[in-house]
């Protein structure tokens, strides 16, 4: 895609071509050009220092900035069949700067402020075929009318696509995104069920609340969710420890599947899951939304209220934009086809508040979240000792009846982020982002061993406090390079205050400067990037007696790099090829964990003396989009030294009985393999897509397989889809999920026995822009498991005790107001 | 609109400062919370006539992975003789020490101790009951009857807690979640 813009524009010209003062309707208030390029001047100092290394003379671009023009890109969307204006269409624009928006009732849009270039424009809707085309803002304000073809393919369920935005590393790497039409269609579940049906993508799963995402066998301390631009600091390390991000709460989810520390630091190892916010309006009146979910199999109620608009005034600050959210989601217990799941409810309310300024120099936002939860521990999997392991693993679980109620043992999490994010214009420059994030994090889980004296004091009680300075520079088209150079630095505390011990507190600070850049040749880009890594960490000594959780403070530095290249065989495919090495390393429970984790009365012994994991790794991805078709195949191996993983060992003492246990160690892994996605439209009505995924985790030390890889996978969706004037895009689509047994399970862990395959349905129906009762609305019904299969998942933590999830019927509702 | 940040940047630099200095880690014990632990089972056995003899098993990092001690104190029981017995549990890990026996008491509804022997003549059996008329175990009588053959036997005590489940009326080993689980040598001259 990038080859489009593969000349290099002389910077000569566009300086030539630029008028030295600037005026136009799209400019608010009484501003003065001037007096804007002044304000910006201490931003646009630390940019010529960035500047310098890449493109030369800092006063040169110093001088340019003063002198920029700002230009104004705007235009108008309608159906090329019956001419209508067409909103709600999303507007991306990439070039000097990259900027997204959206269409209005009238099918306008308008990008004001644009460092003038060429940008390549990319427009996206619903039932319609994407457009892509490049506007020249160089000469002056651009006016564009773009019609939408009907597409026969259209973009509303899992379809694998580059990120649109700056990302130059999306554009070799294996990336899927579900967009906003997709993620309704999972409304109401958890985080890592709406992404995991994508390709390379699978859930280690604790019951009906806990669902962590898997990328290519990794999980937890190695796949990075990312919040807003935020890095989400909440005890990822725990694998019953889920995101605590609110599902409601997400405009877009981005997945990298693969090693992508160069951008995102060490713990992306394994990939990254992006949950990405459209910006605030920047304009307009008060628009709400209201959605309401229903669920029978865990009785399940979901509501999320929405109010968002732009023409907020506040002191000072003038026009700001806004968006308040509301979620609740209140869950009874699960339900297996033949019993009960006891105790696996789960009750969430969440908010959020952003507030943003869109202004010549940029837009800011201030964003604060509260996310909260609590939630049951299956009964059964909550364990005294090694017999009380063996007698739950052979006795049927008991019929517990169904309720609302959450006993011990339980978690209670909560989460609040506080995140500016601001993105400064550099006048032909690209942008300046700068996030700057606080986050706190509670975790509580509470265990229903011990006297009633102490019973309200939590097992485990956890307090994270993270800090985070992220410093972006999207540099735009640079003598023929796109690309991003970035800092970022976060300093972490840890508050062990529980009863029990479960980690040592600690200080952590990390710091990092990378860069990663693009370069196209006719239908070649190339990829290249560079980072390095300096952590701190300093763990305290927990004050009980027995355990050895001496002070101490340990400094790794590393080094990521990646390099990679796409080539445009022709219009419609393409294949990129990549390697990267990363690092990892080890985190405070790898090092000094020393419990029995609740769930499986495993006993877990960190050791403080790991080394960091090092990775490198190959992957090739072809992909094929033409108007009826599309197909992906990636195809990747990895090989992991120093893989920090459980291993088996005799059985832990003590005065309770005996426990299975484990060290964690190393040792050097290969991971490997290979990811089919693909879709085919026949016909306008009809839609097949399908994926297949199989991972195999190796220890290359004694030829075994690693513990926790998903089992191969497939699955495949039938989806026949129309429109009507008061039916509105209606769809009824029939799916099934086929899963193989996964045989390859390491021996010595009570893990050792497979899971036998299993086959699921699925069904929906539904339509978007439903006319009722004069208001337009979006209904849909879902079947999951719709012929009440009894499976254990390989990935789900209580397999040993109870089968998995039935049936679940889902009414997803939602009304603009 | 103009950009007064400048102005407000120590503002700003203090807030900041608040935040990072909020975000120190520590490392502490709850507020009464580590008396979870049972670090000593002491069992007393007392005969009709003369001294009460006892021995214990104590475990020094409690739920730790160091395996308990050996057996501290021998228990004899001749062959024709009856004790009546007590057990003990503690947590010596903290000062002073705490009697989780009398915790155990308290809640006695949710828990029993049970004593399984291996080996044949020796019998051990509960005679203190709960607030519903359920076995409890803290007190027991041990007898060897008379021609019970010389050796050792061994005795299994494991604390049952019933969290959330019913204690049941009859049973013969532990159905809920295991507290304590250790098991006593005592020799038959």
């Amino acid at each position: 895609m990038i080859g489009e813009y593969q000349q290099p524009i002389p910077l000569a010209r566009a300086q030539a071509a630029a008028p030295v003062r600037v005026t136009g309707p799209w400019q608010r208030g009484s501003s003065d050009p001037a007096r804007r390029a002044r304000s910006v001047a201490p931003l646009l100092a630390l940019f010529a220092l960035l500047g310098s290394l890449m493109a030369g003379n800092p006063l040169r671009a110093q001088e340019s900035a003063r002198a920029t023009p700002m230009r104004r890109l705007h235009g108008e969307l309608r159906d090329s069949a019956s001419g209508a204006a067409l909103r709600g269409a999303a507007i991306v624009i990439t070039g000097p700067i990259s900027r997204r928006s959206q269409t209005d009732a009238s099918g306008h849009f308008e990008f004001a402020q644009l460092p003038s270039g060429p940008y390549i424009l990319r427009v996206r809707l619903i039932g319609f075929a994407p457009l892509e085309r490049v506007v020249n803002v160089t000469n002056g304000d651009a006016t564009v009318r773009l019609t939408l073809r009907s597409a026969t393919i259209s973009l509303d369920s899992v379809v694998v696509t580059t990120d649109a935005l700056a990302d130059p590393l999306s554009r070799v790497a294996a990336t899927s995104t579900v967009d906003a039409a997709e993620l309704s269609a999972t409304r109401g579940q958890t985080l890592g069920e709406t992404i995991k049906l994508l390709p390379g993508v699978s859930v280690v799963q604790f019951g009906p609340s806990i669902a962590k995402p898997v990328i290519r066998g990794l999980n937890s301390q190695r796949v990075l969710v990312m919040n807003a631009g935020l890095r989400q600091e909440d005890q990822q390390w725990g694998t019953e420890h889920a995101p605590n991000i609110d599902s409601f709460d997400a405009d877009r989810v981005i997945v990298v599947r693969g090693a992508a520390t160069v951008l995102y630091g060490p713990d992306a190892i394994g990939g990254v899951v992006r949950v990405e916010h459209d910006p605030v309006p920047d304009g307009g009146s008060a628009k709400g939304e209201l959605s309401l979910n229903g669920f029978t199999n865990s009785r399940q109620g979901a509501l999320s209220l929405g109010l968002q608009g732009g023409g907020l005034q506040l002191p000072r600050l003038g026009q700001t934009g806004y968006r308040l959210r509301f979620s609740s989601r209140v869950a009874g217990n699960g339900a297996a086809p033949d019993y009960s799941l006891s105790n696996t409810g789960f009750r969430e309310l969440n908010g959020s508040a952003t507030f943003g300024v869109h202004r010549p120099w940029g837009t800011s936002e201030l964003m604060i979240s509260h996310f909260s939860t609590e939630l049951g521990v299956l009964r059964q999997a909550h364990v005294g000792n090694f017999d009380d392991l063996q007698r739950s693993l052979t006795a049927a679980p008991p019929d517990s009846s169904f309720s609302y109620g959450i006993d011990r043992p339980n978690q209670r999490v909560q989460h609040t982020t506080l995140r500016v994010r601001s993105a400064f214009v550099l006048p032909r420059a690209g942008e300046l982002e700068v996030v700057f994030g606080s986050q706190a994090n509670h975790r509580r889980e509470y265990d229903n061993h011990g006297p009633l004296r102490v019973r309200g004091i939590a097992a485990f009680n956890l307090k994270l406090f993270t800090n985070s300075l992220d410093v972006r520079w999207n540099h735009g088209l640079q003598h023929g390079f796109v690309g991003t150079i970035g800092t970022s630095a976060m300093l972490q505390g840890n508050q062990t205050l529980g009863k029990a011990f479960l980690i040592p507190g600690f200080d952590l600070s990390q710091a990092a400067v990378y860069a990663q850049e693009a370069y196209s040749i006719g239908r070649l880009t190339l990829n290249a990037g560079a980072r390095t890594d300096v952590f701190s960490q300093t763990t305290l000594p927990y004050a009980d007696a027995g355990i050895r959780s001496e002070a101490g403070t340990r400094r790794w530095t590393g080094f990521s790099g990646s390099l990679g290249s796409e080539l445009r065989l022709t219009d419609a495919l393409s294949a990129s090829l990549r390697v990267a090495r990363a690092w990892r390393p080890p985190t405070v429970n790898e090092r000094y964990a020393q419990g029995v984790h609740h769930g499986t009365a495993q006993y877990e012994l960190g050791r403080a003396s790991l080394a960091p994991e090092r990775s490198a790794g190959v992957e090739g991805v072809l992909r094929y989009s033409s108007e009826r078709s599309m197909f992906e195949v990636a195809g990747y191996a990895n090989n992991i030294n120093g893989f920090i993983f459980l291993q088996p060992r005799a059985p832990v003492l003590t005065i309770r009985g005996a426990f299975p246990a484990y060290n964690y160690d190393q040792t050097n892994a290969r991971l490997s393999g290979i990811e089919l996605s693909g879709m085919l439209a026949p016909s306008h009505w009809l839609r097949i897509q399908g994926t297949a995924n199989a991972v195999r985790g190796t220890d290359r030390t004694n030829g075994g397989p690693l513990f926790d890889m998903p089992a191969d996978r497939a699955t495949i969706q039938v989806r026949v889809l129309g429109s009507r004037p008061r039916l509105g895009r209606w769809y009824v689509a029939l799916g099934s999920v086929l899963v193989q047994q996964q045989g390859g399970v390491p021996a010595g862990t009570v893990y050792q026995l497979p899971t036998a395959g299993y086959a699921l349905a699925s069904f929906d129906v539904g339509s978007a822009n439903i006319v009722i009762g004069g208001h337009q609305i979006d209904l849909g019904l879902s079947a999951t498991n719709l012929l009440n299969a009894r499976y254990r998942d390989y990935l789900s933590r209580y397999r040993l005790f109870v089968n998995d999830a039935g049936r679940d019927l889902i009414l997803r509702l939602r009304i603009p107001m | 609109m103009h950009l007064p940040y400048a102005s407000r940047a120590p503002l700003a630099l203090t807030a900041l400062a608040l935040l990072l200095a909020s975000c120190k880690g520590d490392s502490v014990v709850a507020p009464g919370g580590e008396t979870e632990v049972i670090s000593r089972v002491t069992l007393t056995l007392t005969p009709t006539t003369g001294a009460a003899i006892s021995a214990y098993i104590e475990d020094a990092d409690g739920s730790g992975p160091n395996a308990p001690s050996a057996q501290v104190g021998t228990l004899t029981m001749p062959a024709g003789t009856a004790f009546t017995g007590a057990v003990r549990f503690e947590n010596r890990l903290v000062t002073p020490v705490e009697n989780i026996t009398d915790e155990v008491r308290t809640e006695a509804s949710t828990h029993r101790v049970f004593y399984s022997v291996t080996g044949t003549g020796v019998t051990v059996n509960s005679t203190d009951l709960d607030g519903n008329g359920r076995p409890l175990g803290l007190a027991f009588t041990a007898t060897a009857p008379t021609g019970t053959t010389a050796g050792t036997r061994t005795v299994r005590v494991v604390l049952c807690h019933y969290d959330g489940v019913t204690k049941p009326a009859v049973a013969t080993a532990c159905s809920a979640d295991t507290d304590i689980d250790v098991s006593f040598t005592v020799a038959v001259p």
